[in-house]
């Protein structure tokens, strides 16, 4: 996020010059200070603001799949027909379904849901929460299920007093 | 930093244009002038068969969405972003029908009641 | 395959020496350092290398090795090179010792993956494009992954890989059993969790065969888990053969409702349509099996649906009509009969959003009659304290269990999981199991007491021999299925098994963290609608005639047309066409669990949620909602208006109805003891028998099951195939 929020401002900062400039020069709207701030405010520069910014109203994203929509914030489970785990522990958000029909010339799926195939992962809930917030999100978040390993043995195959002995293979 | 943490959700940053609330805001009124200002010539070089009148309305409307927005970052960006606008609108970079889509006058509205809303489909 | 245990199963002298022996070391065992890709990992003694390299976070590949079946050891894909060893060591069979150091990852380790690659890529075809495992296969990934980078394999004589005849072991799994690469995984869960013993090999070497040796069905409530065991594409699923690869499909957690245990699923689904369902790990409920019903039954969910509401008309037919004029119709009918002759049936599969909507919505009409199709005895406490009809003990409590005690139930058909856990139990904790009720096979050996209720009173007065036992043992569960407690004399047969599930918990002095008594239902939205206050069984309903009856989901037949008065109006509200749908006046279409955020308590109190897989069928729509617009349209609207908002009032009404994935406790089993001893009910003569009985019984338990073609087609196999 630190990263996106960096290139963003610096996107940003040359953008607004850029437009500013364009602006001042041609319009008498934009106040003739304007060049002097830009320019004196050093990188080392600070101000305070709240820690969880809501960035809903500069995404983009269209208002009815912000205030709609709720994320599901999990770790995902291994899938059952494979026995990797690569990917398993890291935090998943998806969001709900929304109604999505097959194409009747093609065959192909349709969605009115754009957001349906973000599926971003995070290191842990907090980054995921977080950026939720920020995007105005409501979201909740399901506590992974652990499992534990159980020492077992092969000799316990052939013990001899125990159901969990097996006469061949 | 130490004063940020003393201060519950709050934290420093990097400002993008504006240093403080005032500042922000004279960013914004000067923006909200600006539009205010084009909206007759818009009207009139875009053939569009509106009163200006109507125009100021919705121009209050979409100012007044984001009146909520505390971030002077936020502010900043939105306001960088309706400058990218209306420097494009006034330097003819749009159709007319660029211009009014905003207004989503084209558009059914969707239902808003319970009741419509499941009487209407799926989604909520 | 056979499991040969008894060779000294009455060894009482080595049991106690070994508990002697166990004495003699205090605490826990002290943990033993193995180092993996030199880093230090600490480990309990006895654990395989392979188990010590997952807590180390590097995984092994493995084909044979599975976690939760025994150890094989035939497939040699985990050959590791350990340090001071000249021979790679097959890695999920060899122990842990102190300060072996294990390379995963070294030149001998890799080397020793090509070869086992190479040799089982020998014999096995190259038909990825047209298998059904493609993109999922372990053999394909781990090709890829340790696999060598070109063959050696010429086919000089033009003799073609091994081929082996592909078996027909029933509608549910398909086999192309050339592609068998002999990991024994199936053959291990048939004979460990199934208790199946179907599954075998013939012949040696490269003529080895995996199957049943006589053409067989493999008979079983699991048999659907093999698909996912199997490595390769040997083992599919017959009824999603060929329909999509699994990197197009969409996967949806979600909970299942075919049984009261609230199995965990994934549903898979593309272009709206659920393509297959499977397993989702959750040791606490399903560990990582579903039944087959919970795998198949989705094809139900395509056929004899409602889509669209209808209104019966002047001649009596059924009319398709839209929402407005269908739930117009409803509201004049409710506003014009006094509140009190409305009354509302829930039946099994219906989730607690829509329990609490329509609970609210009645009870704002002014009626208290809402019953659940499911029966339980409400005499003495009955269901106003929870710890009466819960599963108190845990579905994870079977395996700290010691003796258990099956009342009246067939858990191998009426919750396939919860009676593999006791089989796991039986095999690895020496559970002791005893019946009361028809003898059924369970899948694994218990002493029968027999299946007079007058077993029951004895134990619970102490006269019977198994009294004692009851009482000597640590930790006793008593289990009574639901079935027995519909009887004419369910209080008696309650208050016989809570009398001496409370005995046998003050004998046994397990603490109170430990309970006793235990109840399994059968149905799916039972515990819910019992924490929301509905009544358990129609009888209100039978005594007090409704004018209009709202049957929400209610398919089992608990009340008929006949039973109502003439003109009672009936509505029903459900997903299926089925039983309540024929008798009804007007019918409002619902979603079923894959196509609603839904909540669903499973049988030990465990509150789970379902997620919207795909959209309800045309203007099918989620119940709760359903139910709230008709409130608007009668004027006394609900106040809720988004799902949110329908948690926030159960979480009003329960807050455990809304704790997701937690079991809340219940423990007031002796003020229930108290209330209980005012029950005057006589137990009967008549002999206590579960209500399904045989695997063919199994499959069509609900109106999904009803409506599904590959449960009907398993129905017919069950009794057609030897």
């Amino acid at each position: 996020m630190a990263t996106v929020c960096r290139l963003l401002r610096n996107k940003c900062n040359f953008l607004s010059k850029n437009v500013m400039r364009a602006m001042s020069n041609e319009t008498r709207v934009i106040d003739p200070h304007e060049e002097k701030i830009v320019e004196s405010h050093t990188e080392r520069d600070t101000i305070i603001v709240d820690r969880n910014e809501v960035l809903a109203s500069i995404t983009g994203v269209p208002e009815e799949h912000i205030k709609t929509r709720r994320v599901r914030i999990y770790m995902p489970a291994r899938n059952s027909m494979q026995s990797g785990s690569f990917g398993l522990n890291r935090w998943r958000m998806d969001f709900d379904t929304r109604e999505r029909w097959e194409n009747p010339l093609m065959g192909w799926q349709s969605s009115g849901d754009p957001l349906s195939n973000m599926h971003l992962e995070f290191k842990n809930r907090e980054d995921a929460v977080d950026f939720c917030e920020r995007n105005g999100w409501e979201c909740y978040v399901d506590e992974p299920i652990k499992t534990t390993i159980k020492p077992k043995s092969y000799g316990a195959n052939f013990s001899w007093n125990k159901k969990t002995r097996v006469s061949t293979k | 930093m130490a004063a940020s943490k003393a201060v519950q959700g709050l934290k420093h940053a990097k400002p993008i244009l504006s240093v403080d609330r005032n500042d922000a805001r004279r960013r914004v009124l000067n923006l909200y002038k600006a539009w205010y200002r084009q909206i007759p010539v818009i009207c009139n070089e875009y053939h569009i068969n509106k009163r200006p009148k109507d125009l100021n309305r919705y121009l209050r409307q979409q100012f007044d969405k984001n009146r909520n927005v505390k971030d002077l970052r936020v502010i900043d960006i939105l306001v960088i972003k309706s400058l990218q606008d209306l420097h494009e609108t006034k330097n003819w970079w749009k159709m007319a029908n660029h211009v009014l889509y905003p207004l989503q006058e084209s558009v059914n509205p969707k239902p808003t009641g319970f009741l419509s809303k499941f009487l209407e489909g799926h989604d909520p | 395959m056979l499991r040969l245990w008894p060779l000294a199963r009455n060894c009482k002298a080595t049991k106690a020496l070994a508990s002697l022996a166990r004495c003699s070391s205090t605490g826990a065992p002290a943990k033993v350092e193995v180092f993996v890709d030199d880093k230090p990992v600490q480990v309990e003694p006895g654990t395989t290398i392979l188990q010590a390299c997952a807590e180390a976070g590097v995984e092994i590949p493995r084909f044979c090795y599975h976690e939760r079946l025994s150890i094989a050891g035939n497939c040699r894909m985990c050959l590791v090179e350990v340090e001071k060893s000249p021979k790679p060591i097959a890695s999920c069979a060899m122990p842990v010792m102190k300060g072996m150091k294990i390379k995963t990852d070294s030149e001998m380790t890799r080397k020793a993956r090509e070869g086992v690659m190479e040799f089982l890529l020998m014999n096995h075809p190259l038909d990825c494009p047209i298998c059904d495992q493609g993109g999922e296969c372990d053999l394909q990934d781990q090709s890829m992954a340790f696999g060598s980078d070109r063959s050696r394999f010429t086919d000089m004589e033009h003799g073609g890989k091994r081929a082996v005849e592909d078996k027909n072991i029933g509608p549910l799994i398909k086999t192309i059993m050339t592609r068998c690469i002999h990991c024994t995984r199936c053959i291990r869960f048939a004979s460990e969790v199934a208790g199946v013993d179907d599954l075998g090999t013939t012949g040696r070497g490269g003529d080895m065969q995996v199957g049943t040796y006589v053409e067989k069905m493999f008979k079983s409530e699991l048999s659907g888990n093999i698909i996912d065991l199997c490595p390769v594409g040997a083992l599919t699923a017959k009824p999603s053969a060929f329909t999509a690869r699994p990197w197009e499909t969409r996967r949806i957690d979600s909970v299942d409702v075919m049984d009261a245990l609230g199995s965990n699923i994934v549903v898979n689904t593309r272009t709206n349509e659920v393509l297959r369902i499977l397993p989702r790990t959750n040791d606490a409920v399903n560990e990582e099996w579903i039944s087959d019903a919970t795998r198949f039954a989705y094809d139900g969910l395509k056929r004899q649906r409602l889509t669209a509401p209808f209104v019966r008309n002047a001649a009596g037919q059924l009319e398709q009509t839209d929402w407005e004029t269908a739930l117009v119709k409803v509201a004049q009918k409710l506003v014009q009969v006094p509140g009190e002759k409305v009354a509302g049936v829930a039946g099994g599969l219906v989730d607690a959003e829509a329990l609490v909507a329509l609970k609210d919505y009645l009870n704002k009409l002014g009626s208290e009659a809402l019953c659940t199709e499911e029966i339980f005895p409400m005499d003495g406490a009955g269901t106003d304290l929870r710890s009466n009809y819960l599963l108190n003990t845990g579905i994870q409590g079977v395996e700290r269990a010691d003796l258990i005690l099956l009342v009246g139930t067939n858990p191998r058909f009426e919750a396939p999981l919860f009676n593999a856990r006791i089989r796991k139990s039986w095999i690895n904790n020496e559970l002791t199991v005893a019946v009361v009720g028809t003898r059924v096979d369970l899948t694994y050996d218990y002493d029968h007491l027999g299946d007079s209720t007058k077993i029951l009173a004895d134990i619970a007065a102490g006269k019977h021999p198994f009294a004692q036992t009851l009482g000597k043992a640590k930790n006793p569960m008593v289990v009574v299925g639901s079935a027995a407690l519909q009887r004419k004399d369910g209080a008696a047969i309650h208050r016989a098994v809570a009398t001496m599930a409370q005995n046998a918990r003050v004998q046994s002095g397990c603490g109170d963290d430990w309970k006793v008594l235990n109840v399994l239902h059968r149905v799916a939205s039972q515990v819910a609608a019992l924490d929301l206050g509905y009544k358990a069984g129609v009888e209100y309903i039978r005594n007090n005639p409704p004018s209009v009856l709202y049957m929400l989901g209610a398919d089992e037949g608990a009340l008929t047309r006949d039973q109502l008065p003439k003109d009672c109006f009936v509505i029903y509200q459900g997903h299926h066409g089925d039983r309540g749908a024929a008798m009804a006046d007007v019918i409002l279409p619902g979603a079923a669990y894959t196509e609603k955020d839904a909540t669903y308590v499973n049988t030990e109190g465990r509150a789970q949620y379902t997620k919207t897989a795909v959209t309800p069928p045309m203007l099918a729509r989620e119940d709760w909602k359903i139910i709230r617009a008709l409130s608007e349209m009668t004027g006394n609207a609900l106040p809720y208006d988004r799902i949110q908002d329908v948690r926030d009032r159960l979480y009003d009404v329960s807050p455990n109805l809304v704790q997701y994935g937690a079991a809340e406790d219940a423990n007031y089993f002796k003020q229930a003891q108290e209330l209980a001893a005012g029950i005057s009910g006589k137990l009967e003569e008549k002999p206590l028998t579960p209500s399904l009985l045989n695997l063919k019984d199994f499959y069509m338990t609900n109106s999904i099951g009803r409506a599904s073609q590959t449960m009907a087609k398993c129905v017919k196999a069950v009794q057609e195939m030897p």
